[in-house]
């Protein structure tokens, strides 16, 4: 009897135990994950608008748990106040001038303290410092934004649907490149004739790679042309010339005009008889008495041969002329006997 | 032969309402006497250490393992009745807080105690209503064994310390439970689903289901220990006695919750 009550008392005294360490390693287990147990500093961040915070959410500093909310309370004229716990170990991270910010956990999770930024130069964060806080993205700002993209998306839809109806269609040319075989023929011929244009560019390359190869031999012009410095000043020396010569011609085309143009003025001699009517008329009337001045004069010369003073001079030439034209003429047979023969 | 005699009436009883009424009252007067009666005895010697050790056995080991099927397999049921839902949302990964919130807030405490009250509740109202209309409680009082001691305080204390530590066991069992369905579906790993637990509730769920637990252990004991205390009509009585400590049981551990989800909801709203 005895052995069985000190059976059943070690069995409900295990029992009880197992009980129990189940219960504290519960308690141990939430304590340690809410950093029930670990040494905190007090911070404080003012915030306009908490957005549903509420005492017990979580604190985080990239992205990892290091606190909680510990008090929400009003501040100022209607502000609110947020105390949080933040745990020692993570305090060396945390500079003076980092931020807070409301975040949240998930798209539909619990609200948060995101800590955030922070520089070297700043010392780190201290028991009851005041964090500076930045505004939380507003919801109804995000889905303002949200329904201005459907509503170009909706547009966009739209004019894709009108774009393949008219594709579908075959209307444009991108329908008709669908759609008209005709046209597919035609794109098939200008894809071969491509095809052939890309295989004679191939050749012309190939040539074109003999050509510059045959530049490049030592004899070659091009080559003496590009590497010999005489063949260069002498071809700049032309340059130079042919520079000069372009000038001169410039300068005589420059007074040619100008020639030109006093030609076309009557202020000068060669200008008023080419353009002045009255002085044509003028030295037209002069030749045609020239031309019966000189017809009289023939006549009188003709009278002057017969004259006694002068028909002796006159006889003498023509004795001479007909001599010179005997000797011309025997030359001539000579001549033409010679290439007979 | 003449009856000249006149004819004596029974005096007519009267109430101060009516007759069911007046024993509704009544009866809430023994109860309010007969847990009070509790509390005077619970803290002054002689402790009856045996009894108490007996009843914890029977009342906490005994259950152990119906309580731990039963948790088991309401974790597992929990989780797959969850999932649908939290699948249309694409939050799966919200199973393990959702089943820590369910089973630690309510199910735990819930559970073990209508399982106890069904199976512990019972037995106390059968064994003491028996040992009433047995008389052998009357053989105690003779025997100068002060039988509201022996019988009552042992019982309702084992079942007031022993449902809070059942509950545990059940929360444990059916986390676990969860955590294989969870694991072979989502293929979520223990540590990871261990965080999601523990991240979902805080200390006043805990403290709160803990303070519930007692509260339903001292009324699964207490109803039975009162239901069987006062049976009457021979075995018929123990019937019904143990009858109506589950049932009045069951009913006040669903008022109980009702009363105290609110109280406690009140205090996390501060």
């Amino acid at each position: 009897m005895k052995a069985a009550e000190s059976k059943r008392l070690t069995v409900v005294g295990i029992f009880i135990f197992v009980a129990l360490i189940i219960f504290i390693a519960g308690i141990l287990t939430l304590g340690g994950q809410q950093k029930r147990f670990v040494d905190t500093i007090k911070v404080y961040a003012i915030f306009d608008d908490v957005a549903g915070l509420k005492t017990g959410n979580n604190v985080w500093f990239s992205g990892v748990k290091i606190g909680t909310v510990k008090d929400i309370k009003f501040y100022g004229d209607a502000q609110v106040r947020i105390t949080m716990n933040i745990e020692e170990a993570s305090i060396p991270y945390i500079r003076k001038d980092a931020k807070a910010r409301l975040g949240s956990e998930s798209l539909i999770g619990n609200k948060i303290i995101e800590i955030y930024g922070g520089t070297r130069r700043s010392s780190t964060v201290e028991d009851e410092d005041v964090l500076a806080s930045e505004e939380a993205l507003d919801t109804d700002v995000m889905m303002e934004t949200l329904q201005k993209n459907n509503e170009n998306l909706v547009s966009i839809t739209s004019d894709f649907k009108t774009l393949s109806n008219r594709l579908v269609a075959g209307q444009g040319t991108m329908g008709a490149v669908l759609n008209d075989s005709l046209m597919a023929d035609n794109f098939r011929a200008i894809v071969n004739n491509l095809k052939q244009t890309s295989s004679t560019t191939l050749r012309a390359s190939a040539a074109l790679s003999r050509f510059t190869a045959k530049l490049n031999t030592p004899e070659g012009l091009a080559n003496q042309l590009l590497t010999d410095t005489a063949v260069f000043n002498q071809i700049r020396s032309s340059a130079t010339q042919l520079e000069k010569t372009a000038a001169a011609a410039a300068e005589m085309t420059q007074n040619l005009n100008e020639t030109s143009r006093k030609l076309d003025d009557n202020n000068n001699a060669v200008g008023v008889l080419l353009n002045d009517p009255q002085f044509a008329g003028s030295l037209k009337n002069t030749m045609v008495h020239l031309e019966k001045s000189s017809i009289n004069l023939n006549e009188d010369l003709e009278a002057l041969k017969t004259n006694f003073l002068l028909r002796g001079y006159f006889k003498r030439k023509a004795t001479r002329e007909a001599k010179q034209q005997e000797r011309q003429q025997t030359r001539e047979e000579k001549h033409q006997e010679k290439v007979n023969n | 032969m003449d009856t000249d005699e006149p004819v004596i009436k029974p005096p007519k009883r009267r109430y101060l309402i009516s007759r069911k009424v007046d024993r509704v009252f009544l009866n809430l007067y023994d109860v309010y006497t007969f847990v009070l009666r509790f509390f005077k005895e619970v803290f002054f010697p002689p402790y009856e250490f045996k009894e108490i050790i007996k009843q914890f056995y029977e009342v906490g080991l005994r259950s152990l393992p119906l309580i731990s099927l039963t948790g088991f397999i309401i974790g597992i049921v929990f989780t797959n009745q969850s999932r649908p839902s939290l699948t249309e949302f694409g939050a799966t990964s919200w199973l393990p807080a959702l089943i820590s919130i369910a089973i630690v807030r309510a199910l735990g405490p819930l559970v073990t105690a209508i399982i106890a009250a069904g199976r512990v509740g019972s037995s106390i109202g059968a064994e003491i209503g028996s040992m009433k209309v047995t008389e052998q409680i009357d053989a105690m009082e003779v025997s100068a064994t002060n039988p509201y001691k022996f019988l009552v305080v042992s019982r309702v204390l084992a079942t007031t310390l022993m449902i809070p530590i059942l509950m545990m066991y059940t929360v444990f069992v059916a986390l676990m439970g969860a955590y294989v369905n969870v694991h072979q579906h989502e293929q979520t790993s223990f540590a990871t689903f261990m965080v999601d637990v523990f991240d979902a509730i805080t200390f006043l769920d805990i403290f709160a289901s803990v303070f519930k637990s007692f509260l339903f252990g001292f009324t699964i004991g207490m109803v039975g220990c009162y239901k069987g205390y006062n049976s009457s009509k021979g075995t018929e009585g123990v019937g019904k006695a143990a009858n109506s400590s589950v049932v009045t049981a069951m009913v006040l551990i669903f008022i109980e919750e009702l009363l105290t989800m609110q109280i406690i909801n009140a205090i996390r709203s501060m």
